[in-house]
């Protein structure tokens, strides 16, 4: 079942055409890596499935409903929920508190008080690998703890699907490598998973199927294999010598 | 109930109990003294909701303090209502206040948000200078309480206290709820707020209500006390800082905080006018900015820290020096 | 008639413009809202008055001791105090300039009392008349021209100078000014000076034309945000166009409403100008 998809997406900033006629499908349970050289338009495109800004034009569908012109806090709370690049993580408030807030203001925020929503967030801290970090302030966590946290936090929302962008960023191979494990442990979880990613390791081992994009259109799109031997994907990224991305 | 928070509740009963009795052994004056610290209190805490918890530091805020005075003299003295009704109204009307001017202004951040509530609060300041019903820069005199004089003085006095602790209580409840939480995520990071699912929007303008409502209750107590008000004093621009000084002073984002700040600001400036008949107010100038350059988290901050002393002083100044 | 009121909101805009080139100038480069820019007003306003008083120094020629005083005292300000605390959240430095205002305003109440004081001097009430129809004040005309003036020489100091570059460069990344060598803090100190400088020009234009207290600043500070509101930040046209907007639309409006109005069209042209278009009319730079 298609759970997310994106039909035509263009996102016009004054003169620039940061995405351009994008269309995308998510399929439940799957992980679909997007991928694509700096500046191609892939963390645009998440912020407009994700609600920070609507798409000039374009339309986005979340099980079956029209949800591109919804504010991020009702997308939010609907069942997605996304990291962002560059962490941003509450530096005043422990890391406890930090995922409670997920707890509380996502898809079942409704249902819970601040205190259920404090003991699910114990819950997902301990999932996510920082159960013995819950009372330290966020601000003092290292790259790799915080972009745990970051991930604690979506998961927290109680997201049908996250759209996780860039998390390997910054972190040594060991970091990635349990990255890695946990991404794949949120998807058996039950929650579709939509990536951005620059580090190939990581594509290879976590996608089922990746989408390319290269100066905001799509360039390719299908199973992993196919999408890293593709010529026109290796020319965008690395130039037309090189032979293939697959190590 | 856990021992540190049953602790907590006993200390706070105490101290409450103790401001109950406390007119009983006090002559006028000092009654009157702890009327103006309550009402001072109640504007920092109030501020405090607004500017301390959820990051917006509004400049404006005496304009709820004028609007609740304006309400009460004019309800009181031209429609004849009691005080309890104005007293109703005038937080009311300050609170939807709030909320009318909060949903445009609220959508700007820091400096700008802070300049365009100033203008707020200037513009109703020459607004009600220039009104019929306000008696421009007349002023307006409201009914006088029918109480003896010590009747009246411990009347002001304990409404004043019951408005502080409401103000209090409410400020607990929000704090441990969920839209506490909300506030203080709008504060840290307001974007990724939105993204967690929080209304930003909703909480914002809730929680300028909330700090409009309470100072305007203190506004309503302050007029019908001085059975006369004018637009210059119930809307200048010292009372606001004033009571951000107090705030921050005392500790923002903390509960206690702005009472606190309250308490010892008003006990120092009284101090230093007995001494220094001439230049109090130079050397309060002075203690704003000697304690905002070496204690800028405030006195909360001292007492959660148990930390003092050269150290301490430095340490701040290296945090946020140039 | 109409014409009259119009030029006079002009020549009192351009003094309004004066007046708030250097809250914008400190404004737009270090992010600081300067609480006791009234009070620095009044210092330069008190600082012609003394000279005049107690020297007979003519006022436009004290210009330049109100500037290179109120110069030096803004740079000291800056670098030994405001710079102490300037990376703690934005408010906090409102504080403290608060704070400052509170001590600049009683420390000349007490030196000088609150009594009102005047500049008179001769020439201060002579006009020049264009035919009938137009009056124009000359100490107005001459505060017209010195704002001009004043905001040539800032453009040539912040784009042709290395001074000017050094601060356009804190102003855009303070970290990154200062790894390629800025001396930061001195940097941020010559610019509150030339600000509060500005302000000192301004108060001795006020002394001229108006009576002065220690307490007179207050108001001057509210309407200098009006005009840097106005005119929006970043752009040295910014105080000008604000200045005259607010001084125009003050004269007619007090015309048609009363004069106990003026205060009202001001600020809430600020919270209109805030909540459709907050940059104002040139900002963008950001």
């Amino acid at each position: 079942m298609v759970i997310l998809k994106g039909k035509n997406i263009t996102k016009r900033f004054a003169g620039l055409v940061a995405v351009d006629q994008v269309d995308f499908e998510l399929e439940q349970g799957e992980i679909l890596g997007l991928i694509g050289p700096n500046g191609a338009g892939k963390t645009t495109l998440v912020n407009v499935i994700s609600g920070t800004y609507p798409p000039t034009e374009g339309e986005v569908f979340f099980k079956g409903d029209k949800i591109a012109r919804l504010k991020a806090y009702q997308i939010g709370r609907l069942g997605i929920s996304r990291t962002f690049q560059i962490v941003k993580p509450f530096p005043g408030m422990t890391v406890k508190e930090n995922a409670s807030v997920g707890a509380m203001f996502g898809a079942q925020g409704k249902e819970r008080s601040a205190k259920e929503a404090i003991k699910e967030a114990e819950k997902i801290l301990g999932f996510v690998g920082l159960g013995d970090q819950m009372d330290i302030l966020a601000d003092k966590l290292n790259i790799a703890s915080r972009k745990r946290l970051e991930i604690a936090k979506a998961i927290a929302m109680g997201p049908d699907v996250m759209l996780l962008d860039e998390v390997m960023a910054g972190l040594n191979f060991t970091e990635i490598d349990r990255a890695i494990d946990l991404i794949k442990k949120i998807r058996d979880s039950g929650i579709t998973i939509l990536i951005i990613e620059h580090v190939m390791r990581a594509i290879k081992r976590v996608c089922d199927r990746i989408f390319v994009l290269h100066h905001g259109q799509k360039i390719a799109d299908g199973s992993t294999e196919e999408v890293l031997n593709d010529k026109q994907v290796i020319k965008a990224y690395l130039g037309r010598r090189y032979k293939a991305l697959v190590a | 109930m856990g021992n540190k928070t049953l602790r907590n509740y006993v200390i706070c009963g105490l101290i409450l109990l103790s401001l109950a009795f406390f007119p009983l052994f006090a002559n006028n004056f000092i009654i009157r003294f702890g009327t103006d610290i309550l009402m001072f209190a109640i504007m920092a805490s109030a501020w405090n909701i607004i500017g301390g918890y959820t990051g917006y530091a509004s400049f404006g805020n005496v304009v709820f303090f004028g609007i609740g005075a304006y309400i009460t003299a004019v309800l009181m003295e031209k429609a004849g209502l009691n005080f309890a009704f104005a007293f109703i109204a005038a937080g009311m009307g300050s609170a939807i206040f709030a909320v009318i001017i909060g949903l445009p202004v609220l959508r700007l951040r820091g400096h700008y948000f802070a300049i365009a509530t100033l203008g707020v609060a200037e513009a109703m300041k020459a607004l009600v200078q220039n009104l019929d019903i306000t008696e421009g820069n007349s002023g307006i005199y409201l009914p006088m309480l029918d109480l003896s004089v010590k009747g009246q003085y411990y009347f002001f006095f304990y409404v004043m206290l019951g408005t502080l602790v409401a103000t209090l209580v409410v400020t607990y409840l929000v704090l441990n709820a969920k839209f506490g939480y909300s506030l203080i995520a709008i504060r840290e990071d307001e974007d990724s707020a939105n993204a967690i699912g929080i209304n930003a929007t909703y909480a914002k303008t809730l929680a300028f209500a909330l700090s409009g409502l309470f100072t305007g209750l203190a506004g309503s107590v302050y007029a019908y006390q001085q059975a006369f008000i004018k637009p210059g004093p119930v809307f200048t621009v010292g009372s606001t800082l004033k009571m951000i000084v107090m705030a921050v002073f005392g500790g923002i984002g903390s509960l206690f905080g702005p009472l606190l700040g309250a308490v010892s600001i008003e006990v120092i400036s009284e101090i230093l006018s007995n001494y220094f008949l001439v230049a109090h107010t130079l050397f309060f100038g002075a203690l704003v900015i000697l304690s905002i350059v070496f204690i800028p988290k405030g006195i909360t901050d001292i007492l959660t820290q148990k930390k003092i002393g050269l150290v301490y002083f430095l340490q701040n100044i290296r945090k946020n020096r140039i | 008639m109409v014409l009259q009121i119009v030029i006079n909101g002009l020549l009192k805009g351009g003094l309004y413009a004066l007046m708030a080139i250097g809250m914008s100038l400190i404004w737009g480069v270090m992010d600081i809202i300067n609480i006791a820019h009234g009070s620095f007003i009044m210092l330069g306003a008190f600082t012609t008055y003394w000279l005049f008083t107690l020297l007979g120094i003519d006022p436009v020629l004290s210009l330049i001791a109100s500037i290179g005083i109120l110069f030096i005292l803004g740079y000291i300000v800056q670098k030994y105090l405001i710079n102490l605390i300037i990376r703690a959240s934005a408010f906090i430095t409102l504080v403290l300039t608060f704070g400052i205002e509170i001590f600049v305003n009683n420390l000349a109440q007490v030196f000088w009392s609150a009594d009102v004081r005047m500049v008179q001097i001769p020439y201060g009430a002579t006009n020049f008349s264009i035919g009938n129809f137009v009056t124009i004040p000359i100490m107005r005309l001459i505060a017209f021209l010195l704002v001009i003036v004043i905001s040539i020489i800032l453009f040539f100091v912040l784009n042709r100078t290395n001074l000017g570059r050094s601060i356009r460069a804190t102003s855009q990344d303070l970290d990154a000014a200062r790894l390629v060598g800025v001396d930061v803090a001195k940097t941020y100190a010559v610019t509150f000076g030339l600000g509060v400088g500005a302000a000192g020009a301004a108060g001795t234009l006020w002394s001229i034309l108006f009576p002065i207290t220690p307490m007179m600043g207050g108001i001057l500070t509210l309407k200098s945000f009006v005009v840097v509101i106005i005119g929006g930040l970043g752009s040295m046209l910014g105080p000008l166009i604000g200045g005259l907007i607010l001084g125009v639309t003050e004269a007619l409006g007090t015309n048609w409403l009363g004069a106990t109005y003026e205060n009202l069209i001001g600020f809430t042209i600020l919270v209109l100008v805030l909540i459709i278009r907050p940059k104002g009319i040139m900002g963008g730079a950001d």
